[in-house]
């Protein structure tokens, strides 16, 4: 990657965060339905409801949203991610998934996440700092579809790529959207080649679409470089 | 969709059937196949709950897939608490994600334009 700016294209949803944040801990999904503020720090466990199908892991949605034109900082990021809620099965998915805006429908700059339990959607978190994203750029008109298809297939287990995949986004942007999955371990050819695959397979993609991969290091030097230069440090 | 040998468990969800696979050439090549059924299969090196997506959208018209969660955090235009009735076509500018069938048209959306706060 030799345009350093190219990789920033996508990744000004400043996913560069240093702050550990707010522990925002899953939270607990019974048929009581508990009425809790989003804010509290209480381990709660979210498991599969009676009758319910559950999920090999437990997943979050995450919402993030920035300013378009205001430079992204480690706190504006901070600020703008929300965790939206936990589920633990098919069911509990479809009721987060069915009283949330289709991606398609968003506006401004933002982005759903969708990560495994424990996993925040940030290059820093233990699971992603090794590790890299298939990404595709879609032009208007296509994201609900294919994020619907795609979380899907990452629910459903169809990547076959044991624990290496850590959660999927979808980016609304000015004139693009972009989908992406992450995984583990950005070295390992045989794990990227088989999302890759699958991919193709799951997302009915106009014929040549391009899907990139990108190492989450080389994203967070691209991000440094940047502001580096614009705050005038003398470049790198 | 051959494979070496089935399994049943002891669980009592009667909806699942494990297949042992031992040599990943016995994997499906389709998506829309597993091997030996529809539901629940199992991969080389180990047993895992997969889904096909067929699956997962039909539980969508569950009884128990369709109230909102109580721990939604209201976040206009992106959440919407309410709960309506879930059906096939998009009505009433609906923006929800409540039809399996969603078109990509942007309807007239009645439901709250989102504003930019800064």
């Amino acid at each position: 990657m030799n345009n350093k700016f190219d990789a920033l294209k996508d990744d000004d949803s400043g996913d560069h965060d240093q702050d550990q944040g707010s522990p925002k801990d899953g939270e607990k999904e019974k048929n009581e339905d508990e009425e809790k503020e989003q804010n509290t720090s209480k381990k709660k466990m979210v498991v599969p409801g009676a009758g319910e199908h559950p999920l090999q892991y437990n997943y979050t949605f995450w919402y993030s949203r920035r300013t378009p034109g205001r430079p992204a900082s480690t706190q504006s990021y901070e600020q703008n991610i929300k965790q939206i809620g936990s589920f633990a099965s098919v069911e509990q998915f479809w009721r987060f998934y069915s009283h949330m805006i289709r991606p398609g429908d968003l506006t401004g700059h933002s982005d759903f996440h969708l990560f495994k339990e424990g996993i925040k959607p940030m290059w820093e978190d233990d699971a992603n700092k090794m590790g890299g994203k298939w990404i595709i750029r879609l032009r208007k008109g296509l994201a609900s579809r294919c994020w619907e298809n795609l979380i899907l297939a990452m629910l459903g287990e169809q990547f076959m790529v044991g624990e290496e995949i850590c959660g999927a986004v979808v980016s609304v942007r000015f004139q693009e959207d972009i989908i992406s999955i992450w995984n583990k371990t950005a070295s390992d050819q045989a794990t990227t080649a088989r999302i890759r695959d699958t991919l193709r397979r799951v997302l009915n993609l106009p014929p040549n679409t391009i899907m990139e991969y990108k190492t989450h290091t080389d994203s967070i030097k691209a991000w440094e470089d940047f502001h580096g230069l614009v705050n005038a440090s003398g470049g790198r | 969709m051959s494979t070496d040998c089935q399994k049943t468990t002891a669980k009592t969800i009667p909806s699942i059937r494990r297949v042992t696979i031992n040599d990943a050439e016995h994997m499906p090549h389709d998506y829309s196949t597993t091997p030996g059924g529809t539901l629940f299969s199992t991969t080389p090196g180990g047993t895992r709950i997969i889904y096909e997506r067929k699956f997962l959208l039909d539980c969508r018209s569950s009884p128990l897939a369709r109230t909102p969660p109580a721990n939604l955090p209201v976040i206009p235009g992106v959440t919407s608490p309410a709960s309506k009735d879930t059906s096939k076509n998009t009505q009433n500018g609906e923006l929800l994600n409540n039809n399996t069938a969603a078109p990509d048209s942007s309807t007239a959306g009645d439901d709250a334009q989102f504003e930019m706060d800064i």
